[in-house]
């Protein structure tokens, strides 16, 4: 570390520079990441709120809750430890002054997807409903009419849950036959004991009814439109990235240890080993991509703090830290370049003759 | 007390017709508190033989023994070990490490090595060679023979058994370079090392106890002043 750390208070000016790179690198990769997990969270909130283990959709339905659709009658052939019925529908709602695409819910008050609530009262009777409470940020209140498009019927807002986006729209809860009131209009009676799939808790037991597929979790998130393909583009571009990193480092440090090749060269005449050279090499390299990602992780949040509501990050910090590591190594990962470089420097050559 | 001996040391570089004879069979020795110089016309191996008793370059035959060890076929980390330890370097371009004040190109060897001077004497060494104003400076900030005169510490520093000077002089003026043979003879006679300078200046060679001149890869005995 001794040379190491001599050398930066030397050339402080090179060193901030290649720490900055390293630093807008982070920030990128951090913001990326926070952008990644909030486009996550935005389309999968309410299911992970559900804390459900797999999802019961008809076959023929592809694994989309949207296209799923079967009876009350059917569902009872489901047997599990826990589980609860539900009906979706996605519409627009407006309260007047604001209109906001939403995903209706309707469920059973007695069941498990019954949300807890923040703030006002639960749905009770008919037409009211608990919404997501990302809708205060939109101006929602307790108390609000919504007009919902394609029906006259008017939902009344009781009161909000946890944050519960689903497919990147708020969602609102309400009673099962609000729902179908709602969904089916006019032919609400041949319909009203329709719904869209089953949520399982715990144990389930194999289903006699071919038609209804069991999900886990997991690969009904997956399933959801969009979700992967937008996950897998930010994960490439953060990989992307990674790689960006190591190059850029394993120039700039190149180039300094071309710089450097006589005076290597006269230390190890000297009998300084090629390793003691490497290591601070190394040193060097982990300090300044310390500094530099641990500047980035700070300024990301320090970001964060100050968005927009709107704008969907969220900061998962054990990835965060993960994606910093890799960031490090990636970065000790540019420096072997210059090491191979060092250790291939004859002594003879830079004493001349 | 003999430090360095060769026996039948021979380097060749190249094959067939671009064979180059650098130094042809060649005895030499050389004992504690002698200053010994190596002249000799440009191309005539001097260097080649002072990098081979430095332990940088293999000859092609013969032996090298270094305090009564052979060195010739050590690998290149028990070599560069023996490097650090028993010689001490002063080249004729700067050994400075450019981002180090003087202290820390010391301090730099205390990384590396155990055994080297202790501070008072470093500072008797300092003072000596009249570095002492110049410990926080880098060596950019130092004149030609302030960096020689640093080199000359550094190479001291490490209590080295010998000391293999490539042109310490080239780049100084007359006065200066006698300043710096006035302070290796010093040094040799006062710390008991062995040194040999290699030096294209006849003028100097009054500062030796023994001249060796090279001559197309034969080194033969000048003189032996004793002074
Ligand atoms: N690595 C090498 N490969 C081939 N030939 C070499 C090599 N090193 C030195 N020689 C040759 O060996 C001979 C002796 O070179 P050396 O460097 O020892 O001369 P020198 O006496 O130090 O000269 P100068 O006073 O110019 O420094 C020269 O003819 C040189 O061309
Ligand atoms: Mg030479």
């Amino acid at each position: 570390m001794f040379l190491a750390w001599n050398e930066i208070v030397k050339n402080k000016l090179r060193f901030t520079l290649i720490t900055g790179v390293l630093l807008l690198v982070a920030y990128l990769v951090f913001f990326l990441s926070g952008l990644a997990t909030g486009l996550k969270n935005l389309n999968r909130e309410a299911v992970d709120n559900w804390k459900a283990d797999a999802v019961v959709l008809t076959d023929e339905s592809d694994k989309s809750l949207y296209q799923s659709s079967l009876t009350l009658d059917q569902a009872k052939e489901v047997k599990a430890d826990k589980k609860a019925v539900l009906g979706q529908m996605s519409a627009i709602a407006n309260n007047g002054k604001k209109k906001t695409n939403v995903s209706l819910f309707g469920i059973r008050p007695e069941e498990f997807l019954m949300p807890s609530i923040s703030e006002g009262n639960p749905f009770g009777e008919e037409n009211e409903v608990v919404a997501d409470a990302s809708l205060k940020e939109d101006g929602f209140k307790v108390g609000d009419e919504l007009s919902i498009s394609s029906t006259d019927i008017k939902l009344k807002i009781t009161g909000f849950m946890e944050a519960s986006r689903f497919n990147a729209s708020p969602v609102l809860y309400m009673d099962l036959d609000t729902l179908n009131r709602v969904k089916y209009g006019e032919a609400v009676e041949a319909n009203k004991d329709r719904i869209n799939a089953v949520i399982i808790r715990g144990e389930q037991q194999e289903i006699a009814d071919d038609s209804l597929e069991v999900i886990e979790t997991e690969t009904f998130i997956k399933n959801l439109p969009g979700y992967t393909e937008q996950n897998l583009t930010l994960t490439f571009m953060i990989y992307f990235l990674f790689i960006i990193s190591s190059v850029i480092v394993a120039i700039f440090l190149y180039v300094l240890t071309v710089q450097k090749i006589s005076m290597f060269g006269v230390m190890k005449a000297q009998g300084i080993s090629s390793f003691y050279l490497s290591r601070s090499v190394i040193a060097q390299t982990f300090l300044l991509a310390f500094v530099g990602v641990a500047i980035g992780l700070v300024l990301t949040l320090v970001t964060g703090a100050f968005l927009p509501a709107a704008v969907p990050v969220s900061f998962d910090i054990p990835t965060m830290l993960v994606y910093g590591a890799v960031l490090v190594v990636v970065a000790i990962a540019g420096a072997v370049f210059s090491v191979l470089t060092i250790v291939r420097i004859d002594p003879l050559k830079a004493i001349g003759g | 007390m003999t430090v360095l001996e060769l026996q039948q040391v021979k380097k060749t570089f190249g094959s067939g017709r671009t064979q180059v004879d650098a130094l042809k069979e060649t005895d030499f020795q050389a004992n504690e508190k002698e200053l010994i110089a190596i002249i000799g016309p440009s191309g005539s191996g001097k260097s080649t033989f002072l990098t081979i008793v430095g332990g940088l370059l293999s000859p092609s035959s013969g032996e090298v023994i270094l305090n009564g060890q052979p060195i010739s076929n050590m690998n290149e980390r028990e070599r560069s070990q023996i490097r650090l330890r028993e010689i001490g370097f002063v080249l004729q371009a700067s050994n400075l490490v450019p981002f180090l004040t003087v202290d820390k190109q010391m301090k730099l060897l205390d990384q590396v090595k155990k055994g080297n001077m202790d501070n008072a004497e470093l500072e008797q060494l300092y003072e000596d060679l009249g570095i002492g104003e110049l410990r926080k400076k880098y060596p950019a900030d130092l004149s030609g023979g302030e960096r020689q005169r640093v080199a000359i510490a550094k190479a001291l520093y490490t209590n080295p058994s010998i000391i293999l000077a490539d042109e310490p002089t080239a780049s100084l003026d007359s006065d200066r370079a006698y300043e710096v043979m006035e302070l290796l003879k010093h040094e040799t006679k006062s710390k008991g090392t062995t040194t040999i300078v290699v030096t294209h200046d006849i003028r100097l060679t009054d500062y030796c106890d023994k001249v060796y001149k090279m001559t197309d890869g034969v080194l033969t005995l000048e003189g032996n002043e004793n002074r």
